[in-house]
């Protein structure tokens, strides 16, 4: 029987000599460190696959931001002798002739695309000037290409275009960001907005941003209510009920979208109902749709239910009990829906905003669909861009502006929340 | 729901307002869906309710456009009913060819999302995992960036590397926009995960693998199962991507319907919109269903 | 040759402090061992380390004849019996006992037999179809039993199993597991911090404290000779004084107490004249008016209050100055009031009261 007396109390028994004490360190950072890259290897396949198919293609936009494409590589030669030049008066002849020399091997090439677009979004007329000067190219001038091209067309002589192009040729710029902001660089190298009838963006910006806070408001208004029902609500009721939030949730984007317009048009279902109610007069149908109001109760619909499930999630963990406690001390039924219940569902209410916000700043196809003109959005400006104009520098910056604006209310959103944001109820 | 004797008559006027005010907003919600099936069946080429519909008139009723989705494109189009029907609508018809495209890119989404996503998962909830937060707001953000965004840096990324144009480059795109969602549910599901259950498994005899097989991957599959869904829905609903990547021959129903809606407006936009329909109230029946089978079990783990 | 055997065993997370500290131990077979101390003692820590989920960073570990450091807790064929049980949630009953048999490549044939027998030693042969989550936390707790034994295993650990049961399932279960141990001959190592359930259960005791074992004995030993003051305080109730030797003779000595009485004890500390110490003194060992006699220590104290608890009465009495003792007097029959203010006689055998280290409830504050 091995009872006895085993006992030793001294308190600073536990500690180990140095050597020892080393090597268990040691010990135990290489368990730590193996843990960690199990883990990391783990995660890095998907990490792998997203910097490259995800990170990269938005650098590559950023980059484009910043880039004057192929302005320079095309205008190669052009760009080497306009190195030299000072800026003060017109460029010297070499300039000149070397400019119709790339200007020739553009129109061959067919690559006087990028130079017409970029030329022409800063210069007035650049593109009919363009086109004018590069058919008498072919022959070569007695007196010089400069007077040939100044005689072609005076603008040619106009030492500001030669800045311009000269600045243009730069592998960076910064005008496409300055055009997402309505800024244009003047000639003197000064900073300065754009006329009121070229400054879009900053109103775009500015419209996106009213536009997805009075969706995120209006569904707020609607889901609050509808989520605090279904939190008290038994829980097959609520399950029930709660089919119908889901359902939109889980149904194609351009059905809903498509519902609306079917909703919302002139001879729509909601027209011709209040037509039939006699609500309103024939020829006064409501303009629901193809404007802002259209693209505001589109939105609402589709992301209602992002509100309404973390709304619901944060509800249900609130145990009745609050309530009732604020009742048996004597206070109102409001004051305790305001006082006690409310502050506990702020998470939630942030949550839901805050995604609610973040997805609507983002959308391109609903605004596309039922906005007509006055209803469009920042996503579908740079739609216009990226595939009408083919601006895509300008593209790239609007895009990047906006990307900044979303990262910087997701980081705001992953502090209030504590990063437990995204649960999908 | 009685309201208990004590309410004043205000408190019963507000209690009812709030429930028709709630009911309101489901109506808003829902209605719009409903509305779309019967006018899909209008027999008429308009977008309203016309009188006889409303009057149950059964001629103001037709599958005309059910059909028009299977034949739309067809050599033959009014041959009657048979195999080389079939065949000819399988490889010719419009619609049948965007059906094909979204169901392949969408499962192929999926499989992939499902992988990626439980690995990456596994490694986010593993003890070691140093900046977990960090990350995991990293993995998730596609879902965050707008999507315009993400389509415009892929077209310009994906020319580069010759993906555009191809089945592998959506593919890619959708599971980049899918992944997030798996990463999510399988997160919580190993969050709420006990690893008692683990040392129970190793303790019992089993080895690790086996462990993994046997009682790690039956328990998270529910999570796995419902961020596949997810990306399966994603995928075959995503519409931005397709239009900046892919060609008419990876044209998908979405990218059919949008140019449906821009340019040439026919109800059987309505008819397929109504299959559209039909197919989430399956998924959001499968992913409800996987989630009753969950909360069964959730009985034991402490 | 013992069962498990722990050769100067250490824990340590962060090279500072030790969670077990140089741990030496030897479990006979067929011996029940509860460890018992309060959390964060390194109880657990030790339970782990023998079931192969935690690594000694010193010292080896026995089971029998083998080291087992080296070996994978899958080798170990040790049943275990988890805190929270852990049944797997997507198995039946039947499946979560067929399990080991299973991993272990028994035929369908010799397992079915097996998983039955398992059942009918917990007495649940009808649930074998349930799942975890269909049955009560009793049940669950039974079948977690009887899926550590199903397999034969020569040692079991138990980790708190009982912790999430009621009282009256709580007992009961602490018989039925010890009927299983004796009926099998099982080696048991259990840990739990109810100190009634160790008593009550096991052949042998090890107290823990700051991951050293304070005493290591049978529970007899434990109660009525505790080594040191820790285990006198652990264990049952106490009245803990302190005072001051000043005589030392035949395995007892005189102590001084703060009010200048001097009184007789048991001498388990090593503390010499002038050196202070701690008297322990259990409730049930003093009796109110005492018999006269050479061992017996008297005196008197003034009554504060009595409070009924049923089957025995406690009685709160001021002694030596502002001492508060309790006193616990067995109901034998009505009328035994004590009232506040009353005078009474105490007395106990001189030998009952214990003098043990100063250190007490200060171990480890270092």
């Amino acid at each position: 029987m091995m009872s006895g007396m085993i006992a030793d109390t001294r308190p600073h028994a536990g500690e180990l000599d140095g050597v020892k004490r080393r090597r268990v360190l040691q010990q135990y950072r290489r368990s730590q460190r193996r843990d960690c890259l199990r883990a990391l290897a783990l995660v890095a396949p998907l990490c792998i696959f997203l910097l490259v198919m995800f990170g990269w293609p938005l650098v590559t936009m950023l980059t484009r931001a910043v880039s004057n494409d192929d302005f320079g590589a095309v205008l190669h030669r052009t760009s080497v002798a306009l190195a030299e030049w000072d800026g003060t008066g017109t460029p010297s002849e070499r300039v000149y002739a070397d400019f119709a020399a790339d200007l020739r091997q553009a129109h061959d090439e067919q690559t006087m695309g990028q130079v017409t677009s970029a030329l022409n979004f800063e210069w007035t007329g650049a593109r009919s000037l363009l086109m004018r000067t590069v058919r008498p190219l072919s022959t070569e001038p007695e007196n010089g290409w400069k007077e040939k091209l100044i005689e072609t067309a005076p603008d040619w002589g106009n030492p500001d275009l030669w800045v311009l192009i000269k600045r243009l040729t730069q592998p960076y710029t910064s005008r496409h960001f300055l055009a997402a902001l309505d800024l244009e660089q003047a000639v003197d190298g000064s900073i300065q907005g754009v006329g009121p009838e070229k400054a879009i963006y900053v109103t775009l910006f500015l419209r996106t941003l009213w536009v997805s806070a009075a969706v995120a408001g209006l569904c707020l208004l609607l889901g609050y209510p509808l989520a605090t029902l279904l939190a008290r609500l038994p829980l097959k009721t609520s399950n029930l009920l709660m089919m119908l939030v889901l359902l939109p949730f889980w149904t194609s984007l351009l059905v809903r979208t498509t519902s609306w317009i079917v909703l919302l048009q002139d001879n729509g279902v909601i027209n011709s109902m209040l037509v039939w109610l006699g609500l309103v007069s024939e020829g006064n149908r409501l303009s629901l749709i193809f404007n802002v109001t259209g693209t505001l109760i589109a939105m609402t619909h589709v992301l209602l239910p992002f509100m309404i499930l973390p709304l619901y999630s944060v509800m249900k963990s609130i145990p009745p009990s609050y309530v009732r406690a604020a009742l048996s001390l004597g206070a109102s039924p409001i004051t305790a829906f305001w006082r006690v219940y409310l502050p506990q569902t702020i998470p939630g209410v942030l949550a839901g905003t805050l995604m609610v916000f973040v997805l609507a700043v983002g959308y391109y196809i609903t605004p596309a669909l039922v906005g007509g003109q006055s209803g469009q959005l920042i996503s579908n400006i740079i739609a216009y861009h990226m595939q009408q104009s083919l601006n895509w520098g300008l593209a790239g910056a609007l895009g990047s502006l906006l990307l900044v604006g979303v990262l910087l209310v997701y980081w705001l959103f992953n502090r209030l929340t504590g990063g437990q944001g995204l649960r999908m109820g | 729901m009685a309201l208990p004797a004590h309410i004043s008559p205000m408190g019963r006027l507000a209690h009812y307002g709030y429930l028709i005010f709630c009911g309101s907003v489901l109506l808003f919600l829902i209605a719009p869906i409903l509305v779309i099936v019967p006018l899909s069946f209008n027999s008429a080429p308009y977008f309203t309710f016309s009188r006889e519909m409303l009057q149950l008139d059964l001629s103001a009723f037709s599958l005309r456009w059910y059909r028009d989705i299977v034949q739309n494109g067809m050599q033959n189009p009014n041959a009657s009913f048979g195999w080389s029907y079939l065949v000819d609508s399988w490889n010719n018809a419009q619609w049948i060819h965007s059906l094909k495209n979204s169901f392949v890119i969408a499962i192929a989404t999926t499989i992939l999302s499902m992988l990626l996503g439980t690995l990456a998962a596994l490694g986010l909830t593993s003890p070691g995992m140093p900046a977990r937060g960090l990350v995991t707001s990293l993995l998730i953000s596609p879902m965050i960036v707008p999507i315009i965004i993400t389509s415009a840096g892929m077209y310009f990324a994906f020319s580069t590397m010759g993906l555009t144009g191809t089945f592998a480059g959506l593919i890619i795109a959708h599971t980049v926009l899918g992944t997030p969602f798996v990463v999510i549910t399988v997160t919580a599901t190993l969050e709420g995960f006990d690893r008692n259950l683990i040392r129970a498994g190793l303790s019992l005899g089993a080895s690790p693998v086996r462990v993994f097989r046997s009682v790690i991957m039956p328990l998270i599959l529910p999570g796995v199962a419902s961020g596949g869904i997810f990306a399966f829905a994603t995928s075959f609903d995503e519409v931005v991507a397709v239009i900046f990547l892919a060609d008419y021959d990876q044209r998908t129903v979405p990218r059919q319907m949008w140019a449906g809606i821009r340019e040439q407006i026919s109800p059987t936009i309505l008819a397929m919109a109504t299959i559209l329909v039909l197919l989430s109230i399956g998924l959001l029946t499968i992913v409800e269903l996987l989630r009753r089978r969950t909360e069964r079990m959730r009985g034991t783990t402490l | 040759m013992a069962a498990v055997a722990f050769e100067n065993v250490s824990k340590t997370y962060d090279g500072k402090t030790s969670v077990v500290d140089n741990l030496n131990l030897r479990v006979r077979e067929g011996e029940f061992l509860s460890m018992l101390g309060p959390s964060g003692s390194g109880k657990t820590t030790c339970l782990m380390m023998l079931a192969g989920f935690e690594t000694a960073t010193s010292g080896e570990i026995y089971l029998g004849e083998r080291p087992i450091s080296r070996v994978a807790p899958q080798r170990r064929n040790i049943g275990m019996v988890f805190q929270n049980y852990a049944l797997f949630p997507h198995m039946t009953v039947a499946e979560n006992l067929a399990f080991p048999l299973r991993v272990r490549s028994f035929s369908k044939a010799d397992i079915a037999p097996k998983v039955k027998r398992a059942l009918e030693m917990v007495e649940l042969a009808h649930l074998g179809d349930r799942l975890p989550a269909q049955l009560s936390g009793g049940q669950q707790q039974r079948v977690a039993v009887a899926r550590a034994l199903v397999f034969d295993p020569n040692l079991v650990l138990m980790d708190e199993p009982l912790g999430a049961l009621d009282k009256q399932l709580r007992e009961q279960m602490q018989y039925e597991i010890k009927r299983i141990h004796d009926r099998l001959g099982l080696t048991v190592v259990y840990v739990t911090h109810d100190q009634s359930e160790a008593l009550t259960m096991s052949d042998t005791v090890a107290i823990f404290n700051f991951g050293k074992i304070q005493q290591l004995a049978a529970p007899d030993e434990i109660y009525e000779t505790p080594c040191n003051s820790f285990v006198a305080q652990f264990i049952g109730e106490n009245n803990m004084f302190s005072g001051t030797v000043c005589e030392r003779s035949e395995g007892f000595c005189k102590v001084r107490l703060a009010n200048g009485d001097e009184i007789n004890a048991l001498a388990v500390t090593d503390a010499p004249v002038g050196a202070p110490t701690l008297l322990s003194l259990r409730p049930e060992r003093m009796r109110v008016d005492p018999p006269a006699g050479d061992d017996w220590t008297i005196t008197t104290g003034e009554v504060i209050e009595q409070i009924y608890v049923g089957d025995h009465l406690r009685v709160l009495v001021r002694v030596f100055g502002h001492h508060e003792f309790v006193v616990k007097m067995q109901n034998r029959s009505a009328g035994n009031g004590l009232t506040p203010g009353q005078k009474i006689k105490l007395g106990w055998r001189a030998s009952d009261c214990r003098a043990l280290d100063a250190a007490a409830g200060q171990a480890g504050a270092a």
